[in-house]
């Protein structure tokens, strides 16, 4: 249920309304936009029957959300979410009307390697660094990643180049440790219901970044993404990475009609892992073309210096030298959807 | 602080870490007497007969802290965010304290 204010309701009256919700055993979220104010009321729906919520003074309407999904939900919220990450040092946003770009290697393999690919992704216009720590591989006897020594070189790198720094967390028990490091946490595709980990997730100050299960529908991601939410981290950030379907041409299938989708049914970003979705390095830049059209907020692409010699994901990522190709054709299709580069980007655009 | 020199400044963070440290003390001792404040009254009702979960009665609290902290210049949202934690241990520690007892219970009969 979602209660919509009247313009000029006083914060008497918002405490008041809330405080009738919660004393049925509910509880409240506040959400202020700069038009509309909306309470958002979670838990069990039936204690609701019997308060008067119309008649409340600043009350103008009441409206069911019939979603399993409340607080990540586009009615909880009078306005979009903007997503900020990392600090005065190192920053980078999404949601807003700029388009920002996540890149780096799908592993951290060695110093001499993230140095390299992190200035080449920032000159080209990257406003944030991707490195895997801890991989989780479909084979046991696949390269698993430095573990903590990539966080120790990740947070080096991110203070030589003043890119902020996502990477994947596999396990509750790595979560501290890795928040020291990096200023966003990602969810692994194959991790996107592990549902003890969500709830810690929630409980950290640290933005998340979901990515979508192979198999999980919308309505399934948004439900992880609720979980997060549900337990105290509204920082959320949505990812489609493509899902398994009968195509074997492709490593999976991007699904680029649930950008829409999730834009429509939920309030917070969305950005695409266009490496991930095909598998393929020539297909990287076709799916981060269509996803900007379709409304993406960002991308997180994978770049390794060699790819030939990556020691994971070699086939899907791009040179160098391919990714900035990359970013200088995206410019046309940020500009042709309304969109601007994040700051830096646009820097980076300028110079080159 | 214009004036001020650099080792004016670290003297004087110093001295602001050492009060922030005080205040944590008392904030945790504060947070002791308030649970074992919660405790009791989770006796209390007991003895009276009440449910341990009272929503009115932690909704009329999270209001009042709301008013409070708007009054004295604090952001209403995450104060209301802390006390609703206190408001959970304060639950837990009253749940622990009656299944140990209706645990003790059964043990004796």
């Amino acid at each position: 249920m979602i209660i919509i204010t009247r313009p000029n309701v006083t914060d008497a009256e918002i405490d008041h309304i809330r405080e009738r919700i919660e004393s049925v055993g509910m509880r409240t979220h506040l959400s202020r936009g700069e038009h509309r104010t909306i309470i958002g009321c979670i838990g069990d729906e039936s204690l609701l029957e019997e308060l008067p919520l119309r008649s409340l003074p600043g009350v103008e309407s009441v409206t069911p959300v019939l979603k399993p999904y409340k607080l990540a939900s586009r009615e909880f919220a009078a306005e979009r979410t903007v997503v900020r990450v990392g600090g005065r040092d190192a920053h980078a946003a999404f949601g807003g009307k700029a388009i920002t770009v996540i890149a780096g290697p799908c592993s951290v393999e060695n110093r001499e390697m993230l140095v390299q690919t992190a200035n080449a992704v920032r000159k080209a216009g990257a406003t944030m660094l991707r490195g895997g720590a801890f991989k989780p591989r479909t084979s046991p006897y696949a390269f698993q990643g430095l573990g903590s020594d990539a966080l120790r070189l990740l947070a080096e790198v991110r203070s030589e180049t003043g890119l902020p720094v996502v990477t994947e967390v596999m396990d509750a028990r790595q979560i501290d440790l890795i928040a020291e490091h990096a200023d966003m946490l990602q969810v692994g595709a194959r991790n996107m219901q592990n549902f003890s980990l969500l709830a810690e997730l929630g409980r950290v100050r640290r933005p998340v970044l979901l990515k979508r299960g192979l198999s999980a529908t919308i309505k399934e991601l948004l439900m992880a993404a609720e979980y997060i939410m549900a337990n105290g981290n509204h920082d959320v950030v949505l990812c489609e990475r493509g899902i398994r379907t009968y195509e074997t041409a492709t490593r999976n299938t991007l699904d680029v009609a649930a950008i829409p989708v999730l834009k429509r049914e939920s309030h917070l970003p969305v950005i695409v892992d266009p490496s991930h979705a095909g598998g393929d390095a020539s297909l990287v830049a076709p799916l981060a073309f269509a996803s900007i059209a379709a409304g993406a907020d960002g991308l997180i692409v994978e770049v390794h210096p060699d790819p030939e010699c990556a020691l994971s994901d070699g086939d899907q990522s791009l040179a160098p030298t391919a990714f900035e190709q990359l970013m200088q054709q995206l410019g046309a299709f940020v500009t042709a959807a309304g969109r601007t580069m994040s700051g830096a980007s646009q820097e980076a655009l300028a110079v080159a | 602080m214009s004036d001020s020199t650099p080792a004016d400044a670290l003297a004087e963070l110093a001295a602001c870490r050492d009060e922030i440290e005080v205040i944590d003390r008392e904030i945790i001792s504060l947070l002791a007497r308030r649970l074992t404040l919660g405790k009791r009254t989770g006796d209390l009702k007991r003895v009276a007969g009440l449910p341990i979960l009272d929503p009115t009665r932690e909704a009329a609290v999270i209001r009042r802290v709301t008013t409070v902290a708007r009054e004295v210049g604090l952001p209403s949202e995450p104060v209301r965010e802390v006390f609703w934690q206190i408001i959970g241990m304060s639950r837990q520690i009253q749940q622990a304290a009656r299944s140990d007892r209706t645990e003790g219970g059964s043990r004796s009969e």
